[in-house]
């Protein structure tokens, strides 16, 4: 039927050039940007920050601020242009055709009004609805983005909500008017996988079902491959790619996407076979690009006439687009590793070797106080917060542990009982057989100096007015492992490890960035000579072309260093390229723990199985099972009896009378190998039954 | 097939304030024939259609050059559309056929489609004219073949219980009254995929009915 008629394209960029005057001039953050977004259709747009994504979001809705401008080109929405409108015209426009859903959901609402207010606010003062009637169809919109007791939702504040829900509220309220186009920026990359999961179907229902044209920006190459129909990919500004997504990652033509594709791990390929291979170099900044192609300084394919001739943006016999003078002549197959990036050999450790961490039963609660006078005076009930429960299992030095779940799931908890962050409520903890349950006070200085920890954000836990070298000296200094005229020697051979070099030792951390500031991390982390590193999501919050680089340092100092490691993270991609041994966790209960490779086939852990088929994977021809958790994960204050699992779990029909018995009991450990445990009522045969969850198309690419 | 499924959503549409000529050179650039004009909120005001942008040839000879660029510059989309109270609309959850009798009846080309005074989407003679080419199976190749039988409850079933018989599957099918013939229906069936021959003969074979026409149609 679509393609029966041909209609205008709702979004129209012709040559678009974004500006911002700063200080001695103008930067030009977005160029030459030419696209078109039909009625029905989804364009993807990725490319690593500070690319111009959000800048061109922007521009179309005149959203830049007062120092930036549209200075080239035209953006037709419906065929009218919208550079240069104001005022009212504008506003009906943002109101009525257009919307917008960010990053955060928490920030789009009023933390003051109660969602139903602030949803039919957009109908009242929009199309002067009446109230009672605009409350029934903002009730019947949070039915359509499938959003349990909608009633409910109506009366409480954003807070009351989780954060998936929240964001099923913004894109309600988005869909509210109807609009043609919709602008997405990164509105999932807060959430959980499973979260995230149902929240890209949703997308592509209201796609179909509204004939609503998407552009959707993300840094994730997973998620494009799910929810776009054509991809665009952008690098320092401009366009460089353009093509329908199986072209995309089946072909890619330019040097940079292709680039993009070798950073990211792949849930489909086995281990041995996925390496990483990031990207050398880093974007340039918009006020220092290079004359010729933007690329061309991280290009493996560079000619002379690169570095001179700043190429166009041009068809291809097979329709799509691209910027390079070479498309056709680059095969990617001949592609060869930089001689500086070592991509070091990604083995299978073996499990069996000397143990260096043992944690048995190991369970962290934290008292919650009520605010009732019994509690205040101490006669209260006490309630406590399971954050982990019963975690047991063994590290072999040399080998890494995994451990994944949804947020609240209790894994970082872990790791710091682990450290002695927090004290452990009972069990039993072993690191080279000494006794770690105690809190880090008590702790032996030579203990603490074998354990060190990564964290999430380097920006947070690093002394802004310290420098580089001091920040990795002070361990030193602190447990003496180096004596003190071969301090300086030392930070520098550290940092020439982590590829900084000497001439960082004086910088300061506001001076690094995003993925130096997390080698520098890495670095303080190891200065001590730890026998066990602790990462807490240590590449979460950095791009794929860093985040493979610190991937690929972490795995060659593990074998230099033969450095034990637990690695937490929420891409499972990451944790299975990265781990020998994976521990699922759900609640603060480990599901399933055992080898990478047993973790990702049959048999799974129900919730493991859930949590791998939401995984977003970066290849649209890799089929994946179908399954969405319903609900959020309940609160640790009260878990559930018998299973934590029970509630939102698709497979315990499989078990007589529904699983009346995941109601009542605690689950078995299922033994599937020596190594490999499942925590579930379900029998081994059962479980062995499951189909993979990820299967690669035959087609071979 | 109801009117939501076959309409155009986000139809492009003016403001009353936008100049005529913005709204002339919108229509001709998208190749469009019909411009909504809409007020806050996207609710119905009018309609812009090819015809009301055209000078009638007896005006063109008495219009002074220099006046004709004032009015025209003057002239906005609230001069030129078809007001609210003399449009035809419909609602999205009507079925097709009622809103082709209701383009009939007042003659026009195109229909606002409306929910609570909302334009939702705008459905015309082309929309309609895509569903009876789906209808009937247009973009398929296959042997399309028009049968007379009598007005009686069953001689449908006849034909289809035939090429089921057969094993064969019917793509479109569709039956009108035969023209100016009281007591017969012409009934058109396309089958994908069949010998041409075969599927005549099958046909032939039912009594009472007549097989009218037969062609062939490729993709």
């Amino acid at each position: 039927m679509t393609e029966l008629k041909k209609t205008p394209p709702v979004l129209k960029l012709e040559d678009v050039a974004v500006a911002y005057k700063v200080r001695g001039g103008e930067i030009e953050a977005v160029q030459h940007v030419s696209f078109e977004i039909n009625r029905g259709e989804t364009l993807g747009i990725v490319g690593e920050s500070g690319c111009g994504k959000s800048t061109l979001a922007w521009a179309v809705l005149n959203f830049l601020g007062n120092n930036g401008y549209v200075k080239r080109g035209s953006i037709k929405f419906q065929g009218q242009e919208l550079v240069g409108v104001t005022g009212e015209n504008l506003r009906r426009l943002r109101g009525d055709q257009i919307a917008m859903v960010y990053q955060d959901p928490m920030q789009a609402l009023n933390p003051s009004m109660r969602l139903g207010d602030q949803m039919s606010e957009v109908l009242t003062v929009h199309r002067g609805m009446k109230k009672t009637e605009a409350e029934q169809r903002c009730m019947e919109m949070l039915d359509r983005v499938y959003m349990p007791d909608a009633a409910n939702v109506m009366k409480r504040y954003p807070h009351q909500i989780s954060g998936g829900q929240q964001q099923r509220v913004v894109i309600a309220m988005a869909l509210l008017n109807d609009p043609a186009l919709l602008i997405m920026d990164e509105p999932t990359t807060a959430l959980d996988v499973t979260v995230e999961a149902a929240v890209l179907d949703l997308i592509a229902d209201l796609r179909r079902e509204f004939d609503t044209a998407i552009m959707y920006i993300t840094h994730n190459l997973g998620v494009v491959a799910r929810v776009s129909t054509r991809v665009a990919v952008m690098y320092a500004g401009e366009l460089v790619e353009r093509a329908t997504v199986e072209e995309i990652y089946k072909n890619p033509r330019h040097p940079y996407t292709q680039g993009l594709i070798r950073c990211v791990p792949k849930l489909g390929a086995d281990k041995a076979r996925s390496v990483l291979y990031p990207i050398r170099g880093r974007v340039p900044p918009p006020n220092n690009r290079p004359v010729g192609c933007v690329f061309s300084p991280r290009c493996a394919f560079i000619q002379e006439r690169c570095r001179d001739q700043r190429p166009q943006l041009r068809q291809l016999p097979d329709g799509s687009w691209v910027r390079c003078h070479f498309a056709e002549k680059i095969d990617p197959s001949s592609w060869t590793p930089y001689d500086e990036i070592k991509t070091p050999e990604n083995l299978q450790r073996d499990l069996a070797g000397e143990p260096i961490l043992e944690v048995k039963d190991l369970k962290k609660y934290y008292e919650v106080r009520g605010s009732s006078l019994k509690d205040v005076i101490g006669l209260g009930e006490k309630r406590y917060v399971k954050a982990v429960e019963n975690a047991s299992f063994q590290l072999t030095r040399g080998t890494t542990l995994g451990v994944v779940g949804e947020s609240g799931c209790g894994k970082s908890t872990l790791i710091k009982t682990i450290i002695g962050l927090e004290d452990t409520t009972s069990g039993e903890a072993h690191f080279l057989g000494f006794d770690i349950t105690n809190s880090i006070k008590d702790r032996d200085r030579s203990l603490i100096q074998e354990l060190q920890m990564v964290f999430q954000n380097p920006d947070s836990t690093m002394n802004p007015s310290y420098t580089v070298g001091q920040q990795i000296s002070r361990p030193m200094q602190h447990f003496k492992t180096v004596p003190k005229d071969q301090i300086r020697a030392e930070v520098i051979k550290l940092l020439d490890a982590m590829r900084l070099g000497a001439n960082y030792y004086n910088r300061l951390p506001r001076q690094l960035s995003g993925g130096e500031k997390q080698r520098v991390g890495i670095a303080r982390a190891l200065a001590s000579h730890p026998d066990l590193v602790l990462c807490d999501e240590p590449v979460s919050a950095l791009d794929v072309s860093v985040q493979a680089a610190i991937l690929n340092l972490l795995l060659e100092i593990q074998q230099e260093y033969n450095t034990t490691l637990v690695f937490i993270a929420h891409d499972l991609s990451v944790v299975r390229f990265f781990s020998d041994q994976v521990a699922v966790m759900y609640l603060g209960q480990v599901m399933e723990i055992g080898p990478a490779e047993d973790i990702y086939a049959p048999p799974y852990h129900p919730y493991s199985e859930a949590l791998l088929s939401a995984v977003p994977i970066p290849d649209p021809t890799v089929k994946q099972k179908y399954i969405r958790l319903e609900g959020s994960v309940p609160s640790a204050i009260n878990p559930p009896d018998g299973c934590r699992f029970h509630t939102r779990c698709p497979r315990r029909n499989l078990l007589p009378d529904g699983g009346k018995i995941c109601e009542t009991e605690i689950p078995p450990w299922r033994e599937i190998s020596a190594e490999h445990r499942i925590f579930c009522h379900l029998p081994i045969e059962i479980l062995r039954d499951f189909a993979p969850v990820v299967t690669q198309s035959t087609e071979e690419i | 097939m109801l009117v939501k499924d076959y309409m155009t959503r986000h139809p492009i549409m003016v403001t009353p304030e936008t100049p005529a000529s913005k709204a002339q050179r919108l229509m001709i650039e998208n190749q469009i024939r019909h411009l909504p004009v809409v007020g806050s909120g996207k609710r119905l005001q009018g309609l812009i259609t090819r015809e009301r942008l055209r000078v009638p040839p007896t005006d063109l000879g008495s219009l002074n050059i220099w006046e004709i660029s004032r009015l025209l510059s003057d002239l906005q989309a609230k001069d030129v559309m078809i007001k609210r109270i003399d449009l035809v609309t419909i609602a999205p959850d009507i079925s097709l056929e009622h809103a082709a009798h209701i383009m009939i009846q007042n003659k026009v080309g195109c229909l606002p489609v409306v929910e609570d005074e909302i334009v939702v989407g705008i459905i015309s003679e082309v929309d309609m004219l895509a569903e009876l080419f789906e209808l009937l199976g247009g973009n398929v190749a296959g042997v399309r073949v028009t049968i007379r039988v009598p007005d009686q409850i069953g001689e449908f079933a006849k034909i289809t219980s035939a090429i089921a018989a057969k094993n064969w599957g019917i793509y479109a099918s569709g039956g009108v009254p035969a023209p100016k013939m009281p007591g017969f229906w012409d009934v058109v069936v396309k089958v994908r995929e069949v010998p041409r021959d075969d599927l005549v003969a099958v046909l032939k074979s039912i009594s009472g009915h007549k097989v009218i026409d037969v062609r062939e149609c490729t993709d």
